[in-house]
């Protein structure tokens, strides 16, 4: 094992431990090294959360772990992302995530955006309490691939519907798909709202924007 | 006293199963109103409240619409309230919390019921719905969870990551949450109303049983004894979502009474329970009520109650039911309940 490879295997470890300091240490060693970004990116970072989301999904790992792993990816992020840019590197796809009207919960939706982000997605966030409006304006402005609505209510779940139809309205339902996510939700509300998918978690988020997308997984 | 309920609470067997739907905005539809305005006035919310036991007929009446934020509120978190004929349930957003220090709780000011927030208005209303229905209806005032007011007071992903690099000061969060819940209660109690404990941010769908055992229980427990001590018997703590997890440690709690949401292991909780000789509430997914026919809700209803094995601590309920929900849909649970306390007899 190479030295480099050895590196990369330790971010992804004190990722998944939630250690932001020895994930900056190493990435930035690794750049010195002249590694490029895309691979810490995708075999130490990317790794980390995969295993983040797995152990989440096997009840190993709870929010608070998650989300000091997801801070120690934002960490690595914020040290690689100007190489990235330089090197070209194009993200796997552009999520655009909000919780629906009249919903104050983002928790589950954020979890969302981090493992998308841990994948390799460019998130943009529209937060919580988005009006339909405000998601038609989203997609105009940024252009994303798929746009993730989440709700935690049984009565805000149902302003899904009313997003989907100012996208129809607006013309742009054909240009992006659609997935739904939250604790009422479910694949039958989905199916019958015209969303495109549904994900019971954040790892399956994952799954599901990559199987829409038609990515390998 | 509600004979039925109490059985259940006491695990005696009884003529049947009680039914408790968990209704708090849908109240306000009651009387043709939003959550938002019912909330903050207190006639329509003592005349939505006992509408809703007329019409509904539960077996328990919870005193509470947005059930998270009174507490938070009356010590200065903002809620957002919502304005014309918009139906969303008032909430705290992330940028509501109160606490924005880093590390000490003593600039948050401890509430008093008679004057800070909605707490006057709230506890006027259990005043007011004891009047009318007299105390033979069991009435509990909803209260949050020390887990869930830390969550409002600082914001919840904040909360989160703090539990993991500075556990002293949730613990701290949490001290000063359950000191303003018990004087919360206290207020219900001298009302003559019961109490209600909610805290479903502190569910294993978030927290993993270790941290909840860390740092919720103890002060959960304080919290219980306190309103035991009080002179209510029976102190329910309704912890939301997949709660399978950390049953042990929700067992522990005191809470005399547990909640088996629905997506929770309900073999599991019979196991539990029945040993711990504890009752839980089994609850409906709420997700469709507003679109199932009443005659499909019944069918379900009777599912989970052949569910309950004819366990006698066993009691019906429901997730958070949706506002709008049509009379006719609950009603069928309810019968259907009653149906099955005929069969059991």
């Amino acid at each position: 094992m190479t030295r480099a490879m050895s590196d990369l295997g330790e971010i992804t470890q004190s990722l998944v431990q939630g250690r932001a300091q020895p994930v900056a240490d190493l990435t930035q060693k690794l750049l010195d090294a002249g590694v490029a970004p895309q691979a810490i990116l995708n075999e130490g970072l990317i790794a980390g959360m995969a295993v983040v989301g797995e152990r989440m999904r096997s009840g190993e790992m709870y929010l608070p772990e998650v989300l000091q792993s997801a801070s120690a990816m934002q960490t690595s992020l914020k040290i690689l992302k100007p190489h990235l840019v330089k090197e070209g590197a194009k993200p796997l796809g552009k999520i655009l995530l909000g919780t629906v009207k009249g919903d104050m919960h983002d928790i589950g939706k954020n979890l969302v955006g981090i493992m998308l982000q841990g994948a390799g997605f460019e998130i943009v966030d529209l937060g919580l309490n988005v009006l339909p409006e405000k998601f038609v304006e989203g997609i105009n402005v940024h252009h994303p691939a798929v746009v993730g609505m989440s709700a935690m209510l049984t009565t805000t779940m149902l302003n899904m519907r009313t997003v989907l139809a100012a996208l129809q309205a607006a013309g742009l339902r054909s240009e992006v798909k659609v997935i739904i996510g939250g604790a009422p939700a479910s694949q039958r509300f989905a199916d019958e709202i015209g969303a495109d998918g549904y994900a019971r978690d954040a790892v399956l988020a994952v799954h599901k924007v990559k199987e829409l997308l038609g990515l390998a997984m | 006293m509600n004979t039925r309920l109490d059985k259940a609470l006491n695990l005696e067997p009884a003529d049947g199963v009680p039914f408790l739907p968990a209704i708090y905005e849908h109240k306000a539809w009651f009387v043709g109103e939003t959550p938002s305005k019912v909330c903050r006035d207190v006639n329509l919310f003592t005349t939505a409240a006992v509408a809703e036991y007329e019409r509904v007929q539960p077996d328990a009446l919870t005193i509470g619409i947005d059930v998270y934020n009174v507490e938070a509120e009356a010590v200065g978190c903002r809620v957002t309230y919502y304005k014309g004929d918009d139906v969303s349930t008032p909430a705290i957003g992330p940028d509501g919390a109160v606490f924005q220090g880093s590390s000490d709780v003593s600039s948050l000011k401890m509430p008093d019921p008679k004057k800070d927030g909605r707490m006057p208005l709230n506890i006027d209303v259990a005043r007011r719905v004891v009047q009318v229905l007299g105390r033979e209806v069991p009435i509990r005032g909803a209260v949050s969870g020390p887990f869930s007011m830390a969550s409002s007071l600082v914001g919840p992903e904040r909360l989160m990551m703090l539990t993991m690099i500075q556990p002293g000061l949730v613990k701290d969060l949490i001290s000063f949450s359950a000191e303003v819940i018990k004087v919360y209660g206290r207020a219900f109690i001298d009302v003559g109303c019961g109490v209600i404990i909610f805290d479903s941010q502190a569910s294993s769908e978030l927290l993993s049983p270790a941290t909840y055992r860390d740092l919720v229980l103890a002060p959960t427990q304080g919290i219980i004894k306190y309103f035991q001590q009080s002179g209510v018997r029976h102190v329910p703590l309704i912890i939301g979502g997949n709660t399978t997890p950390m049953l042990d440690a929700y067992l522990e709690t005191g809470a005399n009474n547990v909640l088996c949401d629905a997506k929770a292991d309900v073999v599991h909780f019979l196991e539990k329970c029945s040993k711990a000789r504890r009752s839980f509430r089994r609850n409906l997914d709420t997700s469709d009520f507003l679109e199932v026919t009443a005659k499909q809700l019944r069918r379900r209803a009777l599912k989970t109650l052949k569910e309950s094995n004819s366990y006698p601590g066993f009691i019906l309920g429901t997730g958070v039911v949706p506002y709008g929900t049509p009379l006719a849909n609950l009603v069928s649970i309810r019968d259907a309940a009653r149906e099955f306390r005929e069969k059991r007899k």
